[in-house]
């Protein structure tokens, strides 16, 4: 048997290029142009070093616009087999629960014997959809995953996790979640003949909230969490003394004491 | 649980604050007794009982302490299933605890055990969980109000979890300050502790832990003094570490050198970090990421070696240097060797 590798990829805003307001000396956002999340090309490379070991297929699925579909393009240059982009105005609003529903669903509906993903969002940084996927579908779950081992003569995948001050070796029964730790997996280039085809002829299959059977389980109203106030954080005063020479440096830290 | 119509709950039904005490092996992270002072002042502003819990195995000594560091009452789920930590048992005796008793408000340390499983509660009990936060206080009405950095630490953004319950948070090390233990509290019986049922069979479990090796964590939320390199010592802690001695400091680091592997993560400051509040902050070969600054913003005095002179490190330091940390930290090393830094002056 050889196993269905789904793996969860997001469009952000592109960090290196947030830029800053001139008039308030704020991040602009709104500026940056829509990437793949960086942790997810990681999630990407350790999907399909999963299918290089255990044989199967590769699919990328992503939750947003229409227009996410160029990283799936992007996915599917970097060798994934297929890719699904949900989409659908009702999944606005939502927080990670309904997030890591339709994911769960998604997951579910592609058979999914393993479904990889990014430690985190750059744009959100919650941590929490990987493993809430997993628990909407009762399955179990590697996180801050440094290298994966699967096992499909045991029907199980092993991975490294990083825990503070060490690392464990886990074993997880099928069906898996796992979510890679950034900067562990080096991804690897797309051969042009593959980006040709991510770009030119590859089309995704696509479904929306009715297709995964939850138009009524998705969005804000089923949210449990809400955003109250922001706040801008006014930055700590410091000092910005640029000194020429290192005796000044060393005064500066003698003088940390006094 | 996932009702079209949403949840009806009522928030009245649930109550007490909880905190959940991260034990491995029978160490405590450092976290855990953070949060229990910090959520000392939600109960109190709520009316609410202060409530630990535990999990693990052999936690006497461990329930004891959270009594001695003021919780009024201890949950303990002690059973061999739950040593070592894994997802699906913790997950799923957490969860139980919570369907059962419903407490209002529940805390985690945003360690990678606390992020692992948090969501394995929350997701059944359709509750509210927020990630990462770094303020919390409660309203009148016993709505907690999460706060956490958003858009990369520029704003401070309020989650709230008005009509579902509990109201969930996994919270950064190091933001706050833990109590010290008070004995008296033993002695006084003025808390009680709870042997909870456990509802977890090994023959349920989905993983198996084939080997763990943890040594000793490094606490930089600790430190007096703190060394960080990132991505500018290209791999090099060498001087650093030479830096770090010579001013008996902590050595830590940004994401980009956790990333490389140049140093562990439990030494990271920023936002997926700690949060550190030393006394002094030397960041070398760091560019200054706003995700960086925020990890380490409290400190009190900051300077930055970077052979860049545009780098944002420098608007968030108060003494800075431009030039090849391979050549500054040696001869900073070397001037401070005649002069060396003294005791820390509280």
């Amino acid at each position: 048997m050889t196993w269905t590798i789904v793996v969860g990829i997001k469009q952000v805003p592109d960090a290196d290029e947030v830029g800053i307001d001139p008039d308030t000396g704020r991040l602009d956002r709104a500026s940056a142009p829509a990437v793949m999340n960086g942790p997810d090309r990681h999630a990407l490379e350790a999907a399909l070093t999963i299918r290089d070991a255990a044989g199967g297929e590769v699919i990328a699925m992503t939750m947003g616009p229409p227009n996410a579909t160029s990283i799936l393009e992007d996915a599917v240059a970097m060798g994934c087999d297929d890719a699904v982009l949900i989409s659908d105005r009702a999944f606005a609003g939502s927080d990670t629960w309904p997030t890591s529903l339709t994911l769960a669903r998604a997951a579910e509906e592609l058979g999914a014997d393993v479904v990889v993903a990014g430690e985190e969002t750059t744009d959100s940084s919650t941590g929490q959809v990987p493993p809430g996927i997993a628990a909407h579908n009762g399955w179990a779950q590697l996180t801050y995953a440094e290298a994966v081992d699967p096992r499909p003569e045991e029907g199980r995948l092993v991975a490294r996790r990083d825990v503070e001050g060490g690392y464990e070796l886990v074993a997880a029964e099928l069906p898996v979640v796992v979510a890679v730790a950034f900067g562990e997996f080096d991804p690897r280039p797309a051969p042009l003949h593959r980006k040709i085809y991510g770009e030119n002829d590859f089309e995704p299959t696509v479904w929306d909230a009715e297709d995964l059977g939850i138009k009524d389980e998705v969005g804000l109203d089923v949210s449990p969490t809400s955003v109250g106030r922001m706040e801008t954080v006014d930055p700590v005063e410091r000092k910005s003394e640029v000194v020429d020479d290192v005796d000044d440096l060393a005064a500066a830290i003698t003088e940390v004491r006094a | 649980m996932t009702d079209d119509d949403g949840p009806a709950i009522d928030p009245d039904e649930y109550e007490d604050v909880w905190v959940f005490v991260e034990e491995h092996d029978g160490d405590v992270m450092p976290v855990s007794w953070e949060l229990l002072a910090e959520a000392k002042a939600l109960a109190e502003t709520t009316g609410d009982d202060l409530v630990a819990l535990t999990i693990g195995e052999d936690l006497d000594d461990v329930a004891e302490e959270a009594i001695a560091r003021g919780a009024d009452r201890v949950l303990v789920a002690d059973d061999p299933v739950f040593e070592p930590y894994r997802a699906d048992p913790y997950g799923e005796q957490f969860r139980a605890m919570v369907e059962d008793r419903k407490p209002s408000i529940v805390l985690i340390g945003g360690t990678h055990t606390g992020r692992d499983f948090a969501g394995r509660v929350a997701v059944p009990a359709h509750a509210g969980l927020t990630a990462d936060v770094t303020e919390i206080d409660v309203d009148d009405e016993g709505v907690l109000q999460a706060r956490r950095p958003a858009f990369g630490g520029d704003i401070l953004a309020t989650i709230l979890c008005e009509e579902h319950r509990p109201q969930m948070a996994t919270i950064r090390p190091g933001v706050f300050e833990a109590a010290e233990p008070d004995p008296d509290r033993i002695d006084s019986d003025a808390g009680e502790i709870v042997d909870v049922e456990v509802v977890v069979d090994e023959d349920d479990a989905v993983s198996e832990v084939l080997e763990r090796e943890v040594g000793e964590t490094a606490d930089i939320t600790e430190a007096d003094r703190i060394v960080a390199v990132g991505h500018g010592v290209e791999g090099d802690l060498g001087p650093a570490r030479e830096l770090a001695e010579a001013i008996d400091a902590e050595l830590a680091a940004s994401r980009a050198a956790v990333d490389e592997g140049w140093i562990d993560g439990a030494r990271q400051v920023g936002q997926t970090g700690k949060t550190v509040r030393p006394e002094l902050y030397v960041a070398v070969g760091i560019s200054g990421a706003i995700q960086h600054v925020e990890g380490m913003n409290k400190s009190d005095t900051v300077v930055a070696i970077n052979d860049d002179p545009n780098a944002p490190i420098f608007d968030h330091a108060d003494y800075g240097i431009v030039g090849d940390l391979f050549e500054v930290c040696p001869a900073l090393v070397e001037r401070l060797e005649t002069e060396p830094i003294g005791e820390v002056v509280q």
